[in-house]
């Protein structure tokens, strides 16, 4: 421990000289090198002491430089970088190519500091600003869906706040989902992407911290999916890491922005049994969206402001939710050579929401599962009737959930010498949610849960949530070149420290009316506290040779408060090679340009981990209340060799741009092998003891990933890209370590298992077939499908005309996964089950035999978003007015009864394995028709 | 000077270090150091003793139910495959029903062991109180399984020796404490289904005399609970969900004939659960009326089963609100659902659903006296059976009596060298067997108002009364 806080002082204590010169001003010209148009917008970096500028309208810049000799960097995205040494001449004109492979772009995820994409060995994908523009969306989730080539988003439910299955490469542990870690600016902020541990289940609905995340300015998102590129994140970084970098202002750009959208949301009839449930339970609802920004600068310090107000009332009777958020960041060059950044944000998420799926008490849910009966044969008084008490017990339900969050980074920039950096970032994200579930006698009799006239049965349940994570990292980058070669060394260290601290009281025999808990015959208090602080130091040299051929290595040492006794710090090294084949002579002699013009080859070997549970190590007793008094009982029988989890990944791929660049291809291929995987393998029951987190399964991930992007036309008029992914996952549990195979989520008699040889979460439930005299055989526990679809990608279509005038198009798809049909199951039990489903000669056989026939195909493809936009330009005074259409969740093509996304039911523990798959009473997300007007003033 | 400020700048770094010291973290669990030698602590590990015995009874309750002719399961998602008497080792019932008895016994152990003799305060009552937890929950291994595992991953020791098990330890439960009667009516039992005619009578006895109404029971904590059964943390009733408190689901439905003895558990309020009766003074007395017709003595169990009704008649009652429950079912009009109708030409077997019936929630019988004066030799021994059915519903004990054992789940057979696929395959009585699927069988006519219960457990049992898997006493 002393050791480490050591190492992290003479780290700290590394920044302490400064060198003064003499300056002069640098004027220029920035030109497009294929039509020789001036270049608006090109960032101008005096790199010796990291101070910019960007052109003017006219392509015209200017910068202050020390000394007779400078280096100066021309940047613009979509375009190769330009590096010019100034010699005495005071004007430099300069002169920008496109790069087809965006091998200029600086990427920080995954690098520590800021690199060139050109000089890594691993895949990040970036999502723009103006990529993000073209989508209205309430949460990051939602936003980046169909956004990110190699990732598929799935959002659980349509009701507000609700959890997201976010995947990429495949599950690689069976102890948490899939859900990248996720940074806002360099900090750490909470991706729980399920319920709190003591959260109010409300029949299965998940809540989601990534549906609060601040979303005003965003700038860039970048995300890395896992293998060798989160090497140097260990800890939790083995499903791969998303980060969020805010927008900063730029100088002389004094801007005041407006948006305002409004529209419709209507529920999502596609996926329903009784078209009556339309009628009987959505109820078309307005949203409206309000943001203002500010943004601004000069040669020193630049801000941003944005802020905004949403509100919705949703698809239903009962749902609503408002939104407000607010961002200030700020940067400023504090001393030629220090610079400073911050961004603080706030967001506020306030939302009401219904029951659903996985209790009797959901109106949608019962409505489908046919719990009222056969709404297609009912009367239209028995349909009225049954509205009416429809709506009494959406008046009666009262389910509120309140986040308040802030975060907070703050980054230093020092340049201690012309090749030397060192970057500090600070900050924290905290986040405090409260649910509340007021389940008044009313609401009860409403539901026919109590006779009329009860008034002893009220409960109030508030579930409280305080969560925050410090964390910081610390970064020196080192440049140095010599003869052909250049190098990029990096040393730094991470750190983090999450608390998370939950209660839930309940309070029994409360009086109908009653807000508070105090109006109550008892009340009931629980809490929880996970506390968990990792930290690590990381190494990492990246050398170039001639500036085509790169080594990147890296090595992180990463401790972890939840391992057990025995471990200390695991190493995770990584290695790769990135080759510009296109940039070799041989290369240029032999191939055609316009056929081939740029080509990039890499491959690496990484490793990444998950940490275990807190205290999953420890041996602990537990001291649960009991009829009013303290008993003990076993908890956790203790395994002190308890560690993380290691994800190695191989990966090999290229970048190839064709076709004068009109097409850019990607490919890669990975295999992840993850060992020591993290089991709780079921005890022997003999024992009586609790299950212990173990470090003995082993996962395999295989996959390609595979990505094309055309400029199909472009032209003075038109333009129009196309961009496509496929990818391919094989998922298989290689080994428990020779415990049976045990359930992680669904039903014991139709569930989601682990089991050596199956994908994990594989479905398993009993087959029975008749053989040839009628006579039923029953397969125990069969094989029944995966949850999660080996082939998905997405695709997006964008038009332009005139520059005005835009239309996008977004969606994915995914075959080859199953899922299963529980409201068939509940109709089953209501004797409305589908037609056909069960074969007739197995009427009378248990419906523990039967669960096969109530897995489904999952193949869908899905239109998630069309919008169009035209830019009216300067009107009425204002500037730069655009007004949009849009409408999510457009059109679905799905073979199954149900809803393959609105599957997250069985998520069974805080942050806990997620394959979704289980089709269960719940709304879609709902379809929504927006728009909106955008202006400057 | 520079290394005076270097020096200072590494103690503030040192200092701002530790005010976000990102090494430290609250560990909320509690520790060995924190339960064993703490003063009180016996008692506190024996209150988790009490609560682990309702965890272990959900294990065993509702899927005893299920198995036996008492209850159907039509509609729901309790234990499907056993209202067939469908016994698989790959049940997950199985796995939930050793783990909760299993884990009774190595908390009472603990209890013994680590727990009472390194705490200052304890004392006789609560080593006494360890051994009778000890002795019950090999009583109950013994009485649901054929043989088991008694230490983790151990050989399998027989129902036999599990039972002298249990009696030893209640003897040393009584030893402890002589006042401890539930440990002496735990040995009778004990004693009973060891087939030990007399020491069971003479327990049986000891209790009548010492306590003529004597009644134990557990009580369920349906607050401080785990969401599902797991043989580990789920105090709530759940039989009493089973019976009783479904929502839109249907309940388990009884055998038409034992109608007016349901539902033994219900729903009295948000934070309070039904108790589950372990032990009475009834089983004594039906112990002493078997222990008599087992010897002939046809007029001495006439009167114990005399006493044994009034005792169950004079028990406790409740009212239950069942008006907005009724008695659905999943096909309407396909069971009893009035006081007109007339099963196995016995009236007043059904009760009217509504408002207020009335509930009995220690014991009931439909017995009468002129039943009991007109029953001689095996059919007196097939009313000692019939009062052991409507006494005991929803206690778990039918199986028992039917003969039925569970079987070893899958996680034990595959992670104990120790036992053979045998472990894993039921060994069920060939007579019961061959009824498995009509044990909750009946005809229902809905016009004429009749009900008949195809098969006649009771007399089944009498009928093999001989054999090995019933009838301790013969």
């Amino acid at each position: 421990m002393k050791r480490q806080k050591l190492l992290w002082l003479s780290l700290f204590s590394l920044f302490s000289m400064s060198i003064w010169a003499q300056s002069r001003t640098i004027t220029g010209t920035v030109v497009n090198s294929d039509d020789n148009t001036s270049m608006p917008g090109v960032t101008v970096v005096n790199v010796a002491k990291n101070t910019g500028t960007v052109t003017d309208i006219n392509g015209k810049y200017s910068i202050k430089v020390d000394g007779p000799e400078a280096k100066l960097s021309f940047r613009f995205i979509g375009f190769s970088t330009v590096n010019k040494t100034v010699g005495a001449d005071n004007i430099v004109n300069v002169s920008m190519g496109t790069d087809a492979l965006n091998l200029s772009e600086v990427v920080v995820t995954g690098q520590g500091v800021g690199i060139d994409k050109k000089r890594i060995a691993t895949t990040v994908s970036t999502i723009t600003s103006e990529e993000l523009k073209t989508m209205p969306a309430t949460q990051l989730d939602q936003l980046i869906q169909s956004k990110l080539p190699n990732a598929q988003i799935k959002l659980s439910s349509g009701q507000p706040g609700t959890a997201s299955i976010i995947r990429s490469r495949g599950p690689v542990s069976a102890i948490t989902n899939t859900t990248p870690v996720i940074f806002i600016d360099g900090i750490r902020v909470d991706n729980l992407n399920s319920n709190p541990s003591l959260g109010i289940a409300t029949g299965g609905a998940q809540s989601s911290a990534i549906a609060d995340i601040p979303m005003e300015d965003i700038d860039r998102i970048e995300y890395i999916p896992g293998g060798a590129a989160t090497t140097l994140y260990g800890a939790d970084a083995a499903n791969g890491v998303l980060q969020i970098f805010t927008k900063r202002g730029k100088a002389g750009n004094n801007d005041v922005n407006f948006e305002i959208q409004t529209g419709a949301i209507t529920g999502t009839a596609d996926y329903l049994k009784y078209e009556e449930t339309k009628d009987l339970y959505f109820n078309t609802g307005l949203m409206q969206n309000y943001r203002l920004g500010f943004t601004g600068g000069d040669a020193k310090t630049n801000y941003s402001f944005s802020g905004n107000i949403y509100q919705d009332d949703s698809f239903n009777d009962i749902n609503s939710t408002i939104r407000r958020n607010l961002r200030t960041s700020l940067s400023s060059q504090i001393t030629e050579r220090l610079r400073y950044s911050t961004s603080f944000a706030l967001s506020n998420l306030e939302f009401t929401r219904d029951y659903n799926a996985n209790t009797s008490f959901a109106r949608f849910g019962t409505l489908e599962s046919g719990g009222y009966g056969d709404l297609s044969t009912m009367s239209n008084s028995t349909l009225d009737s049954l509205k009416d008490n429809l709506t009494v017990q959406g008046e009666n339900t009262d389910i509120t959930e309140n986040v308040t969050r802030f975060n907070f980074s703050n980054n230093f920039k020092y340049k201690i010498t012309d090749n030397l950096a060192a970057s500090v970032d600070i900050g924290i994200d905290s986040r405090n949610s409260v649910q509340r579930e007021g389940f008044s006698n009313a609401l009860q009799v409403s539901k026919g849960a109590a006779a009329p006239g009860t008034t002893d049965q009220g409960s109030i349940t508030v579930s409280e949530r305080n969560f925050n994570v410090i964390s910081g990292n610390f970064n020196l980058q080192h440049n140095y070149e010599k003869d052909d070669f250049s190098f990029i060394t990096t040393v730094g260290g991470q750190f983090f420290k999450e608390n998370d601290v939950q209660r839930r009281i309940v309070a029994n025999s409360v009086v109908d009316g009653s807000v508070s808990i105090n109006n109550s015959s008892s009340q009931q208090a629980t809490d929880f506290f996970r506390v968990v602080t990792s930290t690590g130091i990381i190494v990492a040299e990246n050398v170039g040779f001639r500036d085509k051929l790169f080594l990147d290595l890296g090595l992180r040492f990463d401790g972890n408060s939840a391992f057990g006794d025995e471990i200390g710090l695991i190493a995770l090294p990584k290695i790769g090679v990135a080759y510009v084949l296109s940039d070799a002579p041989f290369f240029a002699d032999n191939v055609n340009r316009d056929l081939i013009s740029a080509v990039k080859l890499r491959a690496n070997f990484g490793q990444s981990s998950i940490f275990p549970r807190p205290f999953a190590n420890d041996l602990t007793f537990s001291g649960p209340s009991y009829l009013g008094e303290l008993s003990f009982a076993f908890n956790n029988p203790g395994n002190p060799e308890l560690t993380s989890e290691i994800a190695t990944t191989y990966e090999a791929g290229a970048d190839i741009s064709v076709f004068k660049s009109k097409i850019n291809l990607g490919f890669t291929y990975y295999n992840t092998r993850t060992e020591g995987a993290l089991f709780t393998p079921p005890a022997n029951p003999s024992s009586g003891q609790n299950s212990q987190l173990r470090n003995v399964g082993v996962i395999a991930n295989n996959g390609l990933e595979l990505s094309a992007n055309a400029n199909l036309i472009k032209s003075s008029k038109h333009e129009l890209t196309f961009g496509v992914s496929y990818n391919y996952n094989q998922n298989v549990v290689e080994s428990t370590g020779g415990a049976p195979e045990f359930g992680v989520g669904g039903f014991a008699f139709l569930g989601s298992f682990v089991k050596a040889g199956q994908p994990l979460g594989y479905l398993r439930g009993n087959r029975t077939t008749v053989d040839g005299d009628g006579n039923p055989v029953v397969e125990n526990l069969a094989v029944l499908g995966s949850t999660f679809s080996p082939n998905f990608g997405s695709f997006n279509l964008n038009y332009t005309f005139n520059k005005k005038l835009s239309f996008f198009v977004n969606g994915d798809y995914q075959w080859g996964g199953s899922g299963v049909a529980v409201d068939d199951v509940l109709r089953y039990f209501n004797g409305l089950n589908d037609e056909g489903r069960i074969p007739d000669e197995l009427a009378s056989e248990s419906f523990f035999d039967l669960a096969s026939y109530w897995v489904e195909d999952t193949k869908y493809l899905k239109i998630r978003n069309i919008s169009a936009n035209y830019k009216l330009g300067n009107v009425y005074g204002f500037k730069n007015a655009t007004i949009g259409f849009s409408v999510l969740n457009a059109f679905n093509f799905v073979s199954a009864s149900f809803d393959p996304d609105v599957a997250g039911a069985g998520i069974s523990a805080q942050s806990g394995f997620a394959g979704g798959g289980f089709g269960f009473g719940t709304e879609s997300a709902p379809r929504m028709f927006i728009g909106s007007i955008k202006f400057s003033l | 000077m520079k290394n005076k400020i270097i020096i200072s700048f590494l103690a503030l770094g040192l200092w701002a270090c530790e005010t976000i010291d990102p090494f430290e973290v609250v560990n909320p669990n509690l520790s060995s150091e924190s339960i064993i030698g703490q003063a009180n602590s016996s008692k506190t590990w024996l209150k988790g003793t009490e609560r682990q015995t309702a965890i272990a009874l959900n294990g065993v309750l509702t899927i005893s139910e299920i198995a036996s002719d008492n209850y159907e399961n039509t509609n729901t998602f309790f234990n499907q495959f056993l209202d067939k008497l469908d016994i698989r080792s790959v049940d997950p019932s199985m796995n939930i029903a050793f783990r909760g008895l299993s884990r009774l016994r190595e908390t009472a152990k603990f209890g013994l062991d680590q727990i009472g003799p390194n705490d200052p305060t304890y004392d006789d009552a609560s080593k006494s109180d360890f051994h009778f937890y000890l002795g019950l929950s090999y009583m109950m291994t013994g009485e649901y399984f054929d043989a088991t595992p008694i230490v983790e991953a151990g050989p399998a020791v027989s129902s036999a020796d599990q039972m002298q098990l249990a009696i030893d330890n209640f003897t040393e439960a009584i030893n402890a404490n002589p006042s401890n009667l539930k440990a002496v009516a735990g040995r009778a039992r004990a004693n009973y289904n060891a087939g030990n005619q007399v020491a069971a009578v003479a327990d049986a006895n000891t209790v009548l005399n010492t306590d003529p109404n004597f009644l134990f029971t557990i009580s369920f904590d349906p607050v401080n609970t785990s969401a599902s059964n797991d043989g580990l943390a789920y105090t709530k009733n759940e039989l009493q969900l089973a019976l009783q408190e479904r929502g839109s689901f249907d309940d388990l439905q009884p055998l038409p004939r034992l109608d007016f003895a349901d539902p033994k558990m219900a729903i009295i309020n948000a934070s309070t659960d039904s108790d589950v009766p372990v032990l009475k003074a009834e089983e004594m007395l039906l112990i002493l009326a078997e222990a008599n017709s087992a010897s002939g003595l046809d007029p001495l169990a006439q009167q114990n089963l005399r006493d044994c009704r009034i005792l169950a008649l004079s028990r406790t009652q409740g009212i239950l609100n069942e008006s907005t429950e009724g008695r659905t079912q999943k096909q309407p009009g396909s069971r009893p659902d009035t006081a007109a109708v007339v099963v196995d030409g016995r009236s007043g077997l059904v009760l009217n659903r509504d408002e207020n019936t009335i509930i009995s929630v220690i014991s009931t019988t439909s017995v009468t006296d002129a039943m009991i004066s007109a029953a001689v030799g095996d059919n007196l021994l097939e009313m000692i059976y019939l009062m052991r059915q409507e006494i005991f519903i929803a206690e778990g004990r039918r199986i028992i009596d039917m003969g039925v054992t569970f079987v070893m789940h899958d996680n034990e057979l595959l992670q104990n060298p120790n036992l053979t696929a045998a472990a894993g395959m039921p060994n069920t009585p060939p007579f019961i067997a061959a009824v498995a699927d009509q044990l909750d069988a009946f005809t229902y006519d809905p016009v004429a108002l009749t009900a008949t219960t195809t098969v006649n457990v009771n007399a089944l049992i009498v009928a093999n009364k001989a054999t090995d898997f019933v009838c301790p006493f013969h």
